[in-house]
Formats: structure tokens, sequence, C-alpha cells
């Protein structure tokens, strides 16, 4: 009997003090409102700008949560429209696309799209920041000067013959394998699932094991390993401007401050300084919270 | 419900063949746990036996035990990765630091204890009257190993290696982490675009695959124990079951 | 071709001191995912027990069930719940939970039926009823075989917290995952060594609580 007692007890403790610890988690309402979950799919980039959102949003007294690492938009696209977080940091055009629209290269039209499309589920987009982040297919020096290869068009004279490596849901993505075949008619020997432009696709990359990778446009680590980011000479990849996304129900209850507040942010993001910070997070293990405290301070959105 | 088991089995009619089809994976799954599984046992019987035979290194064994099961499996996946990157950057013959070889190492670092601490077990838990009365009788310290203790501890040695067989079944899914293919891939692929029917489907044939590796096992025990041993006397049997093959880890 | 790291010291003891309270945190949350997993698991399995030992039949049924949440890879059933309960600690509480179904109830069951059958009778004679030889006869003396259950799935739960990582929970497994995606071996090692340390002191804990709960054992043993 004792022990069936004690280790009762014994959970009974545990789940109480891990109830308290959650309530405690929710810190000081500053801000009187509802908490923003912040929420971030799984790569580097999408950690820091989540932070970079999530720390400005506490500097001014907003209550704010945590969700990032979640997965795939597929996965944190539903996560969003049911509630379950409030504010994802979004690229305009493949966003457009996932709803249904038809996205180009111009950020304005692409943006007005956007806001159209997702205004029907309950989402607000606010304003995009010129930093832009596409999909980017990079091969490495040695293999761009054999083969000759400046764009992506130049792949087609090898088709049958190299193997394209990327993220698992590459070839369900129009603006990743389906789009190589459709807009540039590629066609490759084989397709290797790996990471979403992390180390795994970088060291198949370097390692000979796949011949094209799928990297993000803005990641250092490109130019870090002097990788050959092909051109886009089809114009395959629409604009990918970075886009805070939240829900109608944060905007009633907060307004034009918090709007205000997120499109300074969002305003004074450059592409060239989220491709240094993403690259000190992949290349050189800093924090996402440290990385993204620094750029804050250094814009002045933070006092430290 | 109906629709969804449907549509599964319309899985199963689409996707056996090319390179991303479960036959195939399927077969990449059984490639790396079977080399795991025999490099393993290759290590650990040899291993187990001689030090069960001589009576040393306990200690060595509870620790084996104790670590053995504490290993996290997706930790050693993980782990592996820098290592063979490593090694493969090194080493020139070694073409790729990626997919197969961590998977390959992470499986045998699982492998290992379950397989060497069960044939320790075995070994030493052979009657030392039987061993006695085979020294008597003049036979060498190897023959005995070999001739006497090995083929009485082969109940639990086999017992080892098939849950360490199951074990290695279920943890290559995580192979998939590390750039491997298998039956993980279904499962990350899945979770990944948020396709449950792969999702299900990968489960599924790990589970089959796992079933599949525990019968064999069972037919494999019932071909290799000497007949003697087979039937035995209830005594027997409930201290062979005592020593409780260590239970295996889910995935 | 070389992989050239900006850092390439395999672990890195200075970002270990520089993240001591992430380190903790995320400890802190380890030991909270599998003390729930355990309790609720206990519970469940009790429950389960309880049931199978009063009509026998249904022990079969009930370890095929249990069997067979086993042998779903972790992955799977964490990925399969998501969209049900969503990034929640439930849904991986719910994973966690399955899987020390199996071998405590096993455990439980092979317990109670290893208690000697002529302390029962004697039991029985001194006029205990059923709830009461259950709890305060049965379930004491079958305490060495429960705890021994809890130990290993104690061991395998805390293994398995790891793989929640995945799913946004974790524990230590979120420095597993963050240093596989990007390539950073120290938090790699970190999360593992964190994991297995872990492990090892929840097996002793208990094998000292066990200790603790049978003073008769030891006093038998000291005659």
């Amino acid at each position: 009997m004792r022990n069936v007692f004690r280790s009762r007890v014994v959970g009974a403790a545990l789940v109480s003090l891990a109830l308290v610890a959650g309530a405690c988690s929710s810190g000081d309402d500053a801000t009187d409102g509802p908490t923003i979950t912040v929420g971030s799919t799984n790569f580097g980039e999408q950690l820091i700008l989540g932070e970079i959102y999530a720390s400005v949003l506490e500097a001014n007294g907003y209550s704010v949560e945590r969700k990032f690492n979640l997965g795939t938009r597929e996965v944190v696209n539903p996560a969003l429209k049911s509630g379950e977080i409030d504010l994802l940091a979004e690229y305009t055009g493949t966003l457009l696309t996932f709803e249904g629209g038809t996205p180009s290269t111009d950020s304005d039209q692409t943006w007005s799209d956007l806001q159209n499309a997702i205004g029907d589920d309950g989402l607000v987009a606010l304003a995009y920041s010129p930093a832009q982040d596409k999909n980017g297919f990079v091969v490495t020096a040695a293999t761009a000067q054999e083969l000759g290869l400046a764009a992506v068009s130049d792949l087609a004279q090898y088709n049958g013959q190299l193997v394209l490596g990327g993220p698992p849901e590459c070839p369900d993505r129009e603006f990743c394998l389906i789009g190589l075949q459709e807009v540039y008619g590629l066609d490759f020997a084989g397709f290797t699932p790996l990471d979403t432009g992390g180390p795994l696709t970088v060291a198949a990359l370097e390692g000979g094991e796949i011949d094209v990778a799928l990297l993000f446009t803005s990641d250092g680590v490109i130019a870090a390993k002097g990788f050959v980011l092909l051109e886009d000479d089809r114009n395959l990849q629409p604009a990918e401007n970075i886009v805070p996304v939240t829900t109608e129900e944060i905007m009633d209850a907060y307004g034009e401050d918090l709007r205000d507040l997120l499109d300074e942010v969002s305003a004074a993001i450059t592409t060239a300084e989220l491709s240094e910070l993403n690259k000190r997070y992949g290349l050189d293990a800093e924090d996402p919270e440290d990385l993204a405290r620094e750029w804050l301070v250094s814009k002045g959105f933070i006092e430290e | 419900m109906i629709e969804f088991f449907g549509d599964l089995a319309r899985w199963f009619a689409d996707n056996w063949d090319g390179t991303a089809g479960y036959l195939n994976r399927t077969w990449e799954h059984v490639q790396v746990s079977g080399l795991a599984v025999v490099v393993a046992s290759a290590i650990g019987v040899p291993l187990g036996a001689w030090l069960g035979h001589t009576g040393k290194g306990g200690l060595a064994v509870v620790s084996v035990v104790n670590i053995g099961r504490a290993l996290p499996s997706f930790g050693i996946v993980a782990l592996a990765l820098p290592i063979t990157i490593r090694i493969a950057d090194r080493v020139p013959f070694i073409d790729s630091g990626l997919g197969f070889l961590p998977t390959f190492i992470a499986l045998l670092a699982l492998a290992l204890p379950p397989i060497f601490t069960n044939t320790f077990a075995g070994v030493r838990n052979v009657s030392r009257d039987t061993v006695e009365a085979a020294r008597g009788m003049g036979v060498t310290e190897r023959r005995i190993l070999v001739d006497v203790e090995l083929p009485i501890a082969s109940p639990v040695v086999l017992a080892g290696i098939r849950t360490s067989a199951v074990q290695v079944v279920a943890t290559a899914t995580l192979g998939a982490l590390v750039g491997y293919g298998g039956l993980g891939r279904y499962i990350i692929d899945g979770f990944a675009v948020q396709d449950d029917l792969q999702i299900v489907a990968g489960a599924l044939l790990v589970a089959v695959l796992s079933v599949a590796t525990e019968l064999g096992f069972g037919a494999l025990q019932r071909r290799i124990v000497p007949p003697p041993l087979r039937r035995g006397t209830s005594l027997r049997r409930r201290a062979l079951r005592r020593l409780q093959p260590s239970a295996r880890t889910p995935a | 071709m070389i992989l050239a790291q900006a850092r390439d010291a395999f672990f890195r003891w200075d970002w270990v001191a520089d993240h001591l309270d992430d380190i903790w945190e995320k400890t802190a949350e380890h030991l909270v995912l599998t003390g729930i997993a355990l309790g609720v698991g206990l519970a469940v399995s009790l429950a389960l027990s309880v049931v199978a030992l009063r009509f026998r039949p249904s022990y079969g049924p009930i370890t095929w069930v249990t069997g067979f949440l086993y042998t779903i890879p972790s992955l799977a059933l964490f990925a399969f719940l998501v969209p049900i309960t969503g990034f929640t600690v439930l849904t991986a509480e719910i994973g966690l939970v399955s899987y020390t179904l199996l071998i405590l109830v096993r455990n439980i069951v092979a317990g109670i039926d290893g208690v000697d059958p002529a302390i029962v009778e004697a039991a029985r004679g001194m006029g205990y009823r059923d709830r009461q030889l259950f709890l305060k006869i049965e379930l004491p003396l079958a305490v060495p075989v429960i705890v021994a259950g809890l130990r290993i799935a104690a061991v395998t739960t805390i293994g398995l917290v790891t793989v929640t990582a995945l799913i946004g929970q974790g524990g230590v497994g979120f420095f597993i995952l963050r240093g596989l995606n990007r390539f950073f071996s120290t938090e790699i090692v970190l999360g593992t060594v964190l994991s297995v340390l872990l492990a090892v002191a929840a097996d002793v804990a208990l094998l000292l609580a066990e200790r603790a709960l049978t003073p008769w054992a030891r006093r038998r043993a000291a005659l």
C-alpha cells in the first residue's frame, strides 16, 4: 500500500509543480490583454526572427509565450489558424501559394494578394520587411566550374544525371522540385531528403552525395562555404519578403500600437543583416536569443 | 475511418516500387539493422562468453546493463553524425559521413549491451558441476566454453540477440534524421508534410518488420538450441526465464 | 573535402558553462515530463492489473494492446498524435505513458502472483478481506518486482523524453535537436550525456526507494 500511496503523492506533487511552473511563466502583464504566443517553424532563421519579435514585444510590456521549432508550414499554419499560436514570421510568396494564390516577383502585389487571401481565415499580414529569403539552388564552386553552371536553366543540359537534395517536403513544393520540373523542365536522377537548409544538406553537398542543394538565399553558409547560388533566370521564385502574420483577435486586442511596433521592427531587417545572423547561428553556434537581443539593441529597439 | 483504411490500402498498392518505394525502404532498413546485429553479435558473444567463462568483469557487466538501457536512441543517432563526418573526412576510402554510417554506428552501440550481457549471464549460469565434470574429464578450457557452456547457454544468448534485433529494427527509424533512408523516412517525411497516411503506413511497416524479426528469431532458436535443452525440466525453464533478457527499450 | 567548422572542438566546456541556466531549465522540464509519465503510467497500470488479476481472461488482451503500443516507433506515435492534441505536454504524455504500460502491468501482475500463497492463506485465516488483503499484504510484498518494473520504465521513459523534442517538448532532447540542426556537437553530447545521467540517477533513486519501502527484506537478510 505504501508504495502506491507514495507514488501517487509524488505524481501529484510533480503535476502541481508543472502547473505552478506553467502559471508562473506568464510573467508580468504590463499591457493588459491576451498573451501573444509567438511561433516558429523549424530552421535557424525562423528561430532568430521569432526571438526578435518575441523579445521586442516583451520589452514593450506585452505578455509573450514562445512556441518555437514546431515543424514545417503544414504543421504551423493550422496552429496559427486554430489559435494555438498568434504570431508567425512568414514569407509572402510561399504563404500566398500555400493559401491558393499566385504570387509574382512584385513585393507589393504579392503582399496585398496575401492580405486578401488570408483575411478569410481571420489572419492579418502586417507590413512586410525589405528582407527576403527565397529558395536557392546551390552547387559547389568546383561543380559550377566543371559543368559551367551559372543559372538554374543551365542544369537542363544534365537532365537525368544530377541528384538534388533538400528538405523532405521539397517534392511537394511548387518552388522546389515541382517548379524545377515544370518551369525549367529539369529532370533529376534522384532526390535525397535531408534537412531544411541545414548541416545535413550542406554536408551532403560538400561530400558529393548530392549535386544540387536547396538552401536559402539568406543563409550565410552559402558565402561562408564558397558555394555558387544559381541564378533564378526564369523567375521561379516569387517575392519572399519576411512578413509577420498574426490573428484578428490579437489585432483587436491591441490595435495600432502593436502594428506600429512590429512594422517598425520589420522595416529595419535587411537581407544582409539576416544572413549574418543566420551564419552566426548556424556556423558559430550562437544562441538565437543572444543574436536577437544584440540586433534589437543595435537598432535601438531595446536598451542595454 | 473506413475511408482511411481504403486510402491506406491504396497507398500500399501504389508505393511499392522505386527508391522511395517501401520495398526498397524496407531493404534499406533491414540492411542497416542486420549489419548492426551481426557485428554486435560478432563482438558481444565472444566477449561475453569469455568473461562469463572466466568469471571476471562482473562489475563491468552491471555497468553495461545500466548504461546500455539508459542510452537515449535519439541522442546516440544524433551523436554518431558529427563523429562519422569527422571519420569520413579523415579516412580516404569512406565516402560519406551521412546516412548509412552514422545510423549503423548508433545501432551497433545500442545492439551491443543486450547481446553482451545476455551471453555473459548465460555462460556464467551454466551449472558449475557440469563445468567441473568436463574439466575432470580433461577437456580444455576453450573446448569447455565452445562445446559445453555455449550450447547450454544458447537459449539465453539467442534471446539476447533477439531482443537486440527487435530493438534495432525499431530504432533504425531514427536513421532518417541523419540522412538515411529506411522506413523512418515515411515517418519523418510524413510528419514534415502532415501526411498522416504516410506516417501510419511507415509505422505499420516497422511494426510488421519488428514482429517478423521476433518470429524469425523464434524459429532460429528452435533450430539452433540443442534438442536436449529444448524440452528441459520445468526447473530449468524457470531458471532460464529468470535470466530475463534485458527488457528491450522502445525506439 | 574538408568540412571546415568555425568551432572545431568536439565538446566545448565554455559553452556549457555559459548555458547553465538553460541546462537547469531543460533538466527540470525533463524530470517533470518523466515524473508525470511514471505517475500516470503507474496509476493506469495498477488499474489494469487489478482488472487482470480479478478477471484472468483479460490479461491476454491487456498485454496484447499494451504490447502493440510498445512496437509502434515512438516517433510515429508522437507524429500521429500532433494533429489531434497539438504540440502540447499532453501529446508527449500520451505517448510516454503508453510505453510504460506493458512493463508495469506485467511486473505488477507477476509481483502479485509471486506472493507466497501460504502468506495469503494465513492472512485470510486472520480475517483479511479482499481489498485489505490486496492493499496491505499482496501489494507491499510485490514491491520489489514492481519497483524493478518501475526502474526499467523510468530509464526508458527518460530516453524517450528526448524524442519529444521533435514535437516541441523535449527536456534535454532540446539540446540534441538543436545541435543536430546546426552541427553543433557540443549540444548533442550534452543532451545525450544528461539523459544518461538522469536515467542512471533515477535507477539508483528507485533502488534506494525500494530498500526504504521493504524494511522486512533487510531484516530477514540480516538474520
